[in-house]
């Protein structure tokens, strides 16, 4: 079932390109998507958070000579951003639904995309991981190519470039690891299971670390490889955007949970330091710049690299609760972070521009958005009751314990993200006295949001709310899979 | 006398002279049927590799066929008959079909066949200049043109060079051997290493390697597009066969293993920077090829198992997706007044989508993005490099991919996301071209993601 969940999307965005006709790669796509969801979600409801191990696996051997085999299972992480993903896919073609240029290309794109997502997170061989890895790549590349603003092809090769050079390090990270199995054991395996049995020497560890470490850096992204990540938000449509910052930076994170932590675990504790420096960089410095921004959607990316920090710090604080509360912020982010992008390319459709200058007063033109926009402001920031604040919570009281000084540190992070979304709020949503008569007067007209934005929004919002009020079996689901590394 | 083993070239050159004949009594008008059977000929010589029982030899041992040399003839089989079917339409619409064309490509084949199983300088020496000699010819056949006219000479004075180095080194090898045949010396003899040094030099020009790739943007550009499909598979796949039978004999010998990174580092890296440089599509691809010599000369810096099968794997897969770009351009070229500059790309997406997205396909799996074949070569060279302790080669072989992965975007980006500004005509496709853009496609994607086949062949083969 999880197989079908992976490749029905690759395969309704190949028919979509054979048939090209506009509805019908429309309706195509969201019936996909919408069965995809429904699987998934059929999946995450049978899941057992009280056992051990894999799930749902399948392992069929591929190519015998190399030693790959197609091996898919999921953990409690991986089913939770499973979900996250399918839900935010069905979303964005909610969202999509009056896209007018080359609409057959692009939802052919997305769909190939979903394969891509999801195959990464179920992967659990590396051959087959990086395919997918690598897979999420082209689609994407022509996603910000193709539909996106003025500089969008500078974007799209920034973004291809970048990415590509962390996938490469990864790539030899994982031939390492391979190589340095074949002369001790004679034997190559691309086995997830079987690299995790084996017990890497210090040296080895802290080389493919740096390695792994590197290609998932990129695309989380850390600092300082994070550059990529602003213009490639600022020239993406709204929809890759949303997937973007919801589904692909949480690649990056994934990748350091499911085999950074366990393939090294003596390395993991060698480079705290390194780790948690680059984080608390990109907790402060990006809040600081997202502050300092005046162009919505590079505020919002900015936010997200200051959220991605939280989760690194999580990640290797070595305390079961940082850990689930660091997966918790995956979610949580995504969850967040695509409906403020949302919000961002609404307005953009209403008012053709990003900028806070032409911005002001939109609380009284549209406010369906304006209460939309706040809530998902506040899941962003960390709010009580939202997603946010359970994952933000759990991370710094496991910070705390170990490392009370960095997680003192993190938490002016905190301070920070209020500060720039009410000031970003403000700015696009109240003052309207710095606008032009003849712009309000033009506003009266504006359409708020419509049934192909309302129902996304929707969806989105009753998760993090969901998350944020009643979290104990999300956190059970993911505790399966810190237990799972901690060992505990 | 052992026949068999060089039954495969007995059939090709039996072929070739029918072909010859058919080409002296067919009128003008039946060029497409020459072609057609031209094509014929080497698909079939495939067949006869089967009845080969290897390892055998002839001649005294001069002629050493194992089964790596006969996948290595497949291969140049299977690539002269696609780049023959891939060619007719084009020197049709060009108007010059010299029948010529067919028995010299099919001659050239032939020596790089002779080549791969050639175990004595004396035949290497031979076999190569029957394949070189030819392919000058085949480079100049736009006779009318300066530009081929002068690839032709270019190639010639430059492989003259070449020639000379790999007769020079003969001369000192078997000085110092006292034979000229191809086998191992572990004696540290100054005669023997000048001689190795040379023969080596030649070789790496013929595989157009820093610093002797200056023929090779020239020769691309000039030659008519479906010769340099040919050139810049062909030779690549025989040469490279032969250097990994090389490396087997030589590469303990002192000096090979620095010679071999020299050569391959400044490939990857001259290449790599330069190709930013170019304004033209088919001499960027000229520019890939000599990167790629650069990549492919890593697998030889040692003899090892898993090292050089995944190099042989690698460029393979990689001549398929060369000899499919090259048809594209040629089928582009075939427009009138079309230049391969960058700017009569623009917009190829719009108005010629499929062969926009094969050329992308092609270019992406040159990049190494998996699901495209050449990522797993890429993926065995890591491994085998790391497992040789060659860490900081496999570090520059990735860094030279990552910058390698911008000039091949430029075209991507001009094919897509551009408008166009000139008005062209939709490009027509031949069936042959069709065809081989087709098998290409299917070999590259197929070969990623069921790489055993092949794989278990070169594993066997070495």
């Amino acid at each position: 079932m999880l197989s079908v969940a992976i490749f029905l999307p690759l395969l309704a965005g190949i028919l979509i390109l054979l048939v090209r006709r506009e509805k019908f790669s429309k309706m195509l796509s969201l019936l996909t998507s919408g069965v995809v969801l429904l699987l998934v979600l059929s999946l995450f409801l049978g899941f057992d958070w009280s056992k051990a191990g894999f799930q749902y696996e399948t392992k069929y051997t591929w190519i015998p000579t190399l030693g790959i085999s197609y091996h898919v299972g999921v953990d409690g992480m991986a089913i939770s951003l499973l979900l996250m993903t399918a839900i935010m896919f069905f979303a964005s073609f909610i969202w999509s639904w009056k896209v007018e240029d080359r609409p057959n290309l692009y939802h052919a794109l997305f769909l190939m995309l979903e394969t891509a997502c999801l195959g990464v997170f179920s992967a659990l061989d590396f051959f087959l991981f990086y395919i997918f890895w690598e897979g999420m790549l082209i689609p994407m590349y022509f996603i910000i190519g193709l539909w996106g603003h003025e500089r969008k092809v500078y974007a799209a090769n920034k973004f291809f470039v970048y990415t590509f050079f962390g996938s490469l390090f990864l790539l030899l990270g994982i031939a390492s690891l391979i190589a340095y199995a074949y002369i001790n054991t004679g034997q190559i395996s691309f086995d997830y299971a079987f690299h995790k049995n084996f017990s890497y020497p210090l040296w080895l560890q802290l080389l493919a670390f740096l390695l792994f470490g590197i290609g998932f850096a990129v695309k989380i992204p850390m600092w300082p490889v994070h550059t990529w990540l602003p213009d490639a938000h600022v020239e993406a449509p709204t929809a890759g955007s949303v997937i973007l910052a919801a589904v692909l930076l949480k690649m990056g994170t994934y990748g350091f949970v499911r085999y950074s932590l366990p393939l090294f675990p003596e390395a993991s504790k060698y480079y705290i330091p390194l780790i948690f420096i680059l984080s608390l960089v990109a907790i402060v410095y990006a809040a600081m710049m997202a502050i300092a921004q005046t162009h919505i959607k590079r505020l919002i990316a900015y936010s997200s690299i200051s959220h991605m920090g939280i989760v690194t710090l999580g990640t290797f604080a070595s305390d079961i609760n940082a850990l689930n509360g660091a997966i918790y912020m995956m979610i949580a982010h995504g969850l967040s972070s695509a409906t403020l992008f949302m919000s961002a390319g609404f307005i953009y459709d209403r008012i053709h521009s990003y900028h806070m200058d032409d911005l002001g007063g939109l609380a009284r033109y549209l406010p369906k958005l304006a209460v939309v926009f706040m809530i998902s402001g506040l899941a962003g920031i960390g709010f009580p009751g939202l997603a946010g604040f359970v994952a933000e919570f759990l991370v710094f009281l496991g910070t705390f314990k170990n490392f009370p000084l960095w997680a003192f540190i993190a938490g002016t992070g905190m301070i920070l993200s209020a500060a720039y979304f009410l000031y970003m709020y403000k700015k696009v949503m109240f003052e309207e006295e710095t606008i032009s008569e003849y712009r309000l007067e033009k506003w009266k007209y504006l359409k708020d949001l419509e049934l192909h934005h309302f129902v996304p929004f929707v969806l989105i919002l009753a998760c993090a709310f969901l998350l944020g009020i009643y979290p104990l079996p999300f956190v059970k689901i993911v505790e399966q899979t810190s237990r799972y590394i901690l060992g505990g | 006398m052992n026949w068999n083993a060089i039954l495969p070239e007995l059939f090709l050159s039996v072929g070739t002279l029918v072909v010859f004949f058919l080409e002296l009594f067919l009128s003008r008008k039946h060029y497409k049927l020459l072609i057609f059977v031209a094509g014929l000929v080497p698909l079939l010589s495939i067949l006869s590799l089967f009845l080969v029982q290897t390892p055998t030899q002839a001649f005294f041992g001069v002629l050493y066929t194992d089964t790596s040399s006969l996948i290595a003839k497949g291969l140049i089989y299977l690539i002269t008959g696609l780049s023959l079917f891939a060619s007719y339409d084009y020197f049709l619409k060009k108007s010059s079909e010299y029948g010529e064309l067919a028995y010299l490509m099919l001659l050239a084949s032939l020596g790089l066949s002779l080549l791969v199983s050639s175990a004595n300088l004396a035949l290497l020496f031979l076999s190569l200049e029957l394949a070189s000699i030819t392919m000058y010819i085949l480079i100049g056949t736009f006779k009318r043109e300066y530009l081929s006219k002068e690839a032709s000479y270019k190639y010639l004075v430059i492989g003259s060079v070449g020639t000379a180095m790999l007769a020079f080194g003969s001369a000192f090898y078997y000085g110092a051997v006292g034979s000229l045949t191809l086998r191992q010396y572990a004696q540290d003899n100054t005669l023997f290493l000048l001689g190795m040094f040379l023969i080596l030099s030649a070789l790496a020009l013929k595989v157009s390697s820093v610093p002797f790739h200056f023929w090779t943007p020239d020769a691309y550009e000039g030659a008519p597009t479906p010769i340099t499909a040919y050139i810049s598979t062909a030779p690549k796949v025989a040469l490279y066969f032969l250097l990994t039978k090389m490396a087997m004999l030589f590469s303990q010998i002192g000096g090979w293993m620095l010679l071999v990174i020299l050569l391959s580092v400044l490939s990857m890296f001259y290449a790599g920077f330069i190709a930013y440089s170019q304004r033209s599509v088919k001499r960027l691809l000229a520019y890939s090829s000599v990167a790629h010599a650069g990549y492919f000369l890593l697998g030889i810096v040692v003899w090892d198992k898993l090292l050089n099968s995944a190099m042989l794997f690698y460029l393979s897969v990689y001549a398929f997706a060369v000899l499919g770009s090259f048809v594209i351009l040629a089928v582009l070229e075939k427009r009138e007044n079309f230049t391969h500059h960058f700017m009569d790309y623009k917009g190829l997406g719009r108005h010629d989508t499929l062969l926009a997205i094969f050329l992308s396909l092609f270019l992406f799996a040159m990049i190494g993005i998996p699901p495209m074949a050449l990522f797993i070569g890429k993926l065995g060279m890591f491994a085998g490099l790391i497992k040789l302790g060659f860490l900081p080669l496999a570090l520059l072989f990735l860094l030279a991919s990552i910058i390698s992965a911008g000039y091949y975007l430029k075209v991507i980006v001009y094919m897509f996301m551009e408008g166009s500004q000139r008005k062209w005509q939709k490009a027509e496709v031949s069936v042959g071209e069709a065809f081989v853009i087709l098998v290409c496609a299917v070999f590259v994607l197929s070969l990623g993601l069921f790489p055993n086949a092949l794989y278990d062949l070169i594993l066997k083969g070495l």
